[in-house]
């Protein structure tokens, strides 16, 4: 979410109960205003909430260019100071996924990870990972899986650069209504076609991103309109706290992440 | 060059024109673009039109990276319908359901609230009765105040229709204490949930019919069991008795009796009575506020059993079919109260001292050993609040539970299932009894959070404070790990109240596993018979032919006859 349009936000935002109060945007906007002039990023946005036992991880993406390959993750557990995430490496993206413990709060912490798939013996049964790159994997995991946008809010410029769409108009009704309609913010994992031509009314320069109802299975979304059908809320069952908002003929719309960070892998069991 | 646009006139002169000519290719620029398409009709001249009129009217930024959309948004606006074409025709916004639900419900507790101002002043003697009678209803409006002072709640404008949802269930349903739960998500619709006490009258009008349906009912079924099981018995004499009766047609070869299951199932365990441990509050529901609020049914022990053993969402359709192992009895609106149940027994918490046993006002004699299980709380009106400091010690010594736990019988109180084998026994045969139930016990009511299970290594609940910057108001607010959603706040004053927005799901740690499928049973004792071995081969059977050869017939014959007999014999 835009972190300049909080205050606006925060009736629409409530992710399992949680709601933003007045001191936390306040400290949010203030210290993130700091945070976009230090690094010259054209958008800042709020991502969300990791719970941890001593102190929560409160986390925000900055945009220089690219919307979709320029994103850089800054955290924080005081808002004095925002962290560079570091680059999600592929081994603990892995790791991350089996530790079932809670964060601590104290990123240059180390913890153990057993990998019980491995035999005996294996050296790398049992791994060293600090919370800081457990973290990183972990938000990189949730963000390519569960961040999502309205279809056209993400526009891709002639040359092929992504951008966040200045003059964004909304989705209508019937369209909120659909999943086809909102589009995962990653690197698109299909053909550049099939995202093009499974739809009737395509458009080169919004259809480039997968669209969320191709995800398995289907019904790992939950979509519902609420305030009488003029905001469509995502919920994501496998990352339980991504909620996605969008009040429909606006161009409000953010995502939010709040939980402990744990994937639920019981989402087949759930339907 | 002084006139650059020539008026239709000019064009007809100018095309005659063979001269090349700034004029005329302008005009056949102009007549180029001015082609109507075939498909739409329409001209590239008009829609540059229309683009240029709209961008200078609207002035939009940047427009020369956004002007392809432009463009698009030109050509959409032209092909929206003109409704007012048609007689009269206007479209409802979308709010209408809303607005009549909402208008209906504004208006019913607007009467009553007036009715009850006229009463007030007639009997203003009479108010103590009126009050008795009054419904008591939490204030949601005050409670979310603080909720969102600590960063959880719900949104001002769902708070507020729920509030007077609420009242309008105090005014429509026999209720006597109404207070918000929480929101439970579902996949196509939402649930929120009050949890109630009823009404003196109609509690005991639920536990009368709640004993006069279960006492005889259950016998009835039983003896149709038997019944049902003596017949079949009857039948199966019958058809063999009708067998003996027919000795011409080919005998059947004797077939081992039937095996007889010798499998009892065990006594389910009894539902708790309307009004006592985990049926004590009835709870309500609606997917919206405004819509009439669903009474949900009491639920059986064996329903909380199966639905701590399996995990489902919500669908939001009350009616829903619930396809769990093992089976769950009843639909969506059973395991939904189910759930309710656990959550109610895991997430009621509040700061020590805020509850009290008995009424509170005097000291009484609470004999704890008898029924702590099952005691009556109410506020301590001597509450006078706990320090920030306390609350929010990490070893949660100050917070407490006043839910009740559930056994793992799916009772709060238990149940021993030896009272009803005894008597049975008494009455068949004093057999091999199951072995005495162990009382199973869990932590009494009031029991710190500080002895909940610990939830990987870490404690079920997190504290947190409301506010760094404003420590003069801030309250701390608790939240559990084990049921997300779940939280508690509490005041330095005399104020806490817990509330849940969630799936209606358990962390569960790794994950959840479904059941194991029972082993299949044997068919049949396994012995030599049926057990599986080599044929024999060709050097078996003839060894087997030489060993058993007849013995070489004596060298001297007595009599024919006799010795075909022993012939006979020996082959048989």
């Amino acid at each position: 979410m835009n972190v300049h349009k909080l205050w606006e936000y925060r009736e629409y935002v409530n992710v399992n109960g949680m709601m933003l109060t007045s001191e936390l945007i306040s400290l949010l906007q203030n210290s993130l205003t700091l945070l976009q002039i230090e690094n010259h990023f054209t958008h800042v946005q709020y991502w969300g909430q990791l719970y941890a036992i001593d102190a929560d991880y409160h986390i925000a993406v900055g945009i220089t260019n690219d919307a979709i390959t320029d994103r850089k993750y800054f955290y924080t557990t005081d808002f004095k100071f925002w962290g560079l995430l570091p680059k999600p490496k592929r081994k603990y993206k892995l790791l991350s996924l089996i530790t079932t413990f809670p964060f601590r709060g104290d990123p240059s912490l180390k913890i153990k990870v057993l990998d019980e798939s491995l035999e005996e013996n294996h050296p790398e049964r049992c791994t060293l990972m600090k919370e800081e790159n457990r973290l990183a994997a972990t938000i990189s995991n949730i963000s390519d899986e569960a961040e999502i946008c309205a279809r056209g809010q993400l526009i891709q410029q002639p040359d092929g650069c992504v951008v966040i769409n200045p003059n964004y108009y909304g989705l209508t009704a019937p369209e909120a209504k659909l999943l086809k309609s909102y589009l995962h913010i990653r690197q698109p994992q299909q053909r550049w076609n099939t995202n093009l031509l499974t739809r009737q009314d395509y458009n080169y320069s919004m259809d480039i991103l997968d669209s969320i109802d191709q995800d398995i299975p289907s019904g790992c979304w939950s979509l519902s309109m609420e305030k009488s059908g003029s905001v469509a809320y995502l919920r994501s069952l496998y990352w339980p706290g991504m909620t996605f908002f969008h009040k429909v003929r606006t161009p409000d719309a953010g995502f939010l992440y709040v939980g402990s960070g744990r994937k639920n892998m019981d989402v087949p069991f759930l339907l | 060059m002084s006139q650059s646009f020539l008026l239709e006139p000019d064009i007809i002169a100018a095309t005659e024109n063979v001269m090349p000519d700034l004029n005329n290719d302008l005009v056949m620029a102009k007549n180029f673009l001015k082609q109507q398409s075939a498909a739409t009709g329409d001209t590239l001249y008009d829609h540059l039109v229309d683009v240029v009129h709209k961008i200078l009217s609207q002035k939009p930024p940047d427009v020369v990276d956004q002007f392809e959309q432009y463009s698009w948004a030109v050509k959409q606006e032209k092909f929206r319908p003109n409704f007012d074409l048609l007689n009269d025709v206007y479209l409802a916004p979308p709010q209408l359901a809303l607005v009549r639900r909402l208008d209906e419900m504004f208006r019913l507790i607007a009467s009553k609230n007036q009715k009850l101002d006229e009463l007030g002043e007639e009997e203003q003697e009479l108010d103590l009765e009126e009050d008795n009678v009054k419904p008591r209803v939490a204030d949601l409006i005050e409670h979310n105040y603080y909720f969102r002072e600590a960063g959880y709640g719900l949104p001002d404008s769902e708070c507020y229709a729920l509030y007077i949802a609420l009242n309008m269930l105090a005014i429509k349903e026999p209720v006597a204490t109404v207070r918000f739960f929480g929101k439970i998500y579902g996949t196509k619709a939402n649930y929120y949930i009050a949890e109630t006490d009823l009404t003196i009258e109609e509690l005991d009008r639920r536990i009368r019919e709640f004993e006069m349906k279960d006492m005889p009912g259950e016998g009835e079924d039983m003896e149709e069991g038997r019944a049902q099981e003596a017949e079949e018995q009857k039948e199966i004499m019958g058809e063999g008795e009708m067998r003996e009766d027919k000795p011409k047609e080919p005998v059947p070869p004797k077939l081992p009796p039937e095996p007889v299951s010798t499998w009892q199932p065990t006594p389910p365990v009894p539902v708790e009575r309307p009004g006592q441990g985990v049926n004590k509050k009835v709870y309500w529901v609606c997917s919206q506020p405004g819509e009439p609020w669903v009474c949900l049914p009491d639920v059986t022990p064996q329903q909380l059993v199966v639905a701590r053993l399996t995990a489902r969402c919500m669908t939001g359709d009350l009616d829903a079919e619930v396809i769990t192992f093992p089976p769950f009895e009843g639909t969506e609106r059973n395991y939904l109260r189910a759930q309710l149940a656990r959550l109610a027994a895991a997430t009621a918490v509040s700061p020590q001292g805020f509850f009290t046993y008995g009424s509170g006002e005097e000291e009484e004699d609470i004999d704890l050993e008898e029924g702590a299980g099952d005691m009556e709380f109410n506020p301590n009106p001597f509450y006078q609040g706990h320090t920030l400091k306390d609350l929010l010690d990490p070893n949660l010594t100050y917070w407490v539970h006043h839910g009740r736990h559930i056994l793992k019988q799916g009772r709060t109180i238990w149940w021993n299932p030896n009272a009803d084998m005894q008597e049975e026994g008494l009455e068949e045969e004093e057999d091999e009894g199951p072995p005495p139930a162990v009382p199973e016990s869990g932590p009494s009511l009031f029991s710190p959070l500080a002895e909940d299970a610990r939830v990987d290594g870490m404690r079920a609940w997190t504290p947190r404070q409301s506010s760094a910057l404003a420590p003069q108001r801030a309250l701390a607010v608790i939240r559990s790990t084990l049921w997300p959603g779940a939280v508690a706040y509490a005041t330095t004053g005399k104020r806490s109240e817990c509330m849940y927005v969630g799936w209606g799901l358990k962390a569960q740690i790794p994950n959840w596993s479904p059941l194991q499928l029972p082993r299949p049973q044997d068919e049949y004792p396994v012995g030599p018979e049926v057990m599986e071995m080599a044929d024999p081969t060709f050097a078996d059977e003839e060894a087997y032919r030489i060993a058993h050869l007849p013995p070489p017939p004596p060298p001297e014959l007595p009599g024919e006859g006799e010795g075909f007999g022993e012939e006979e014999e020996d082959e048989d």
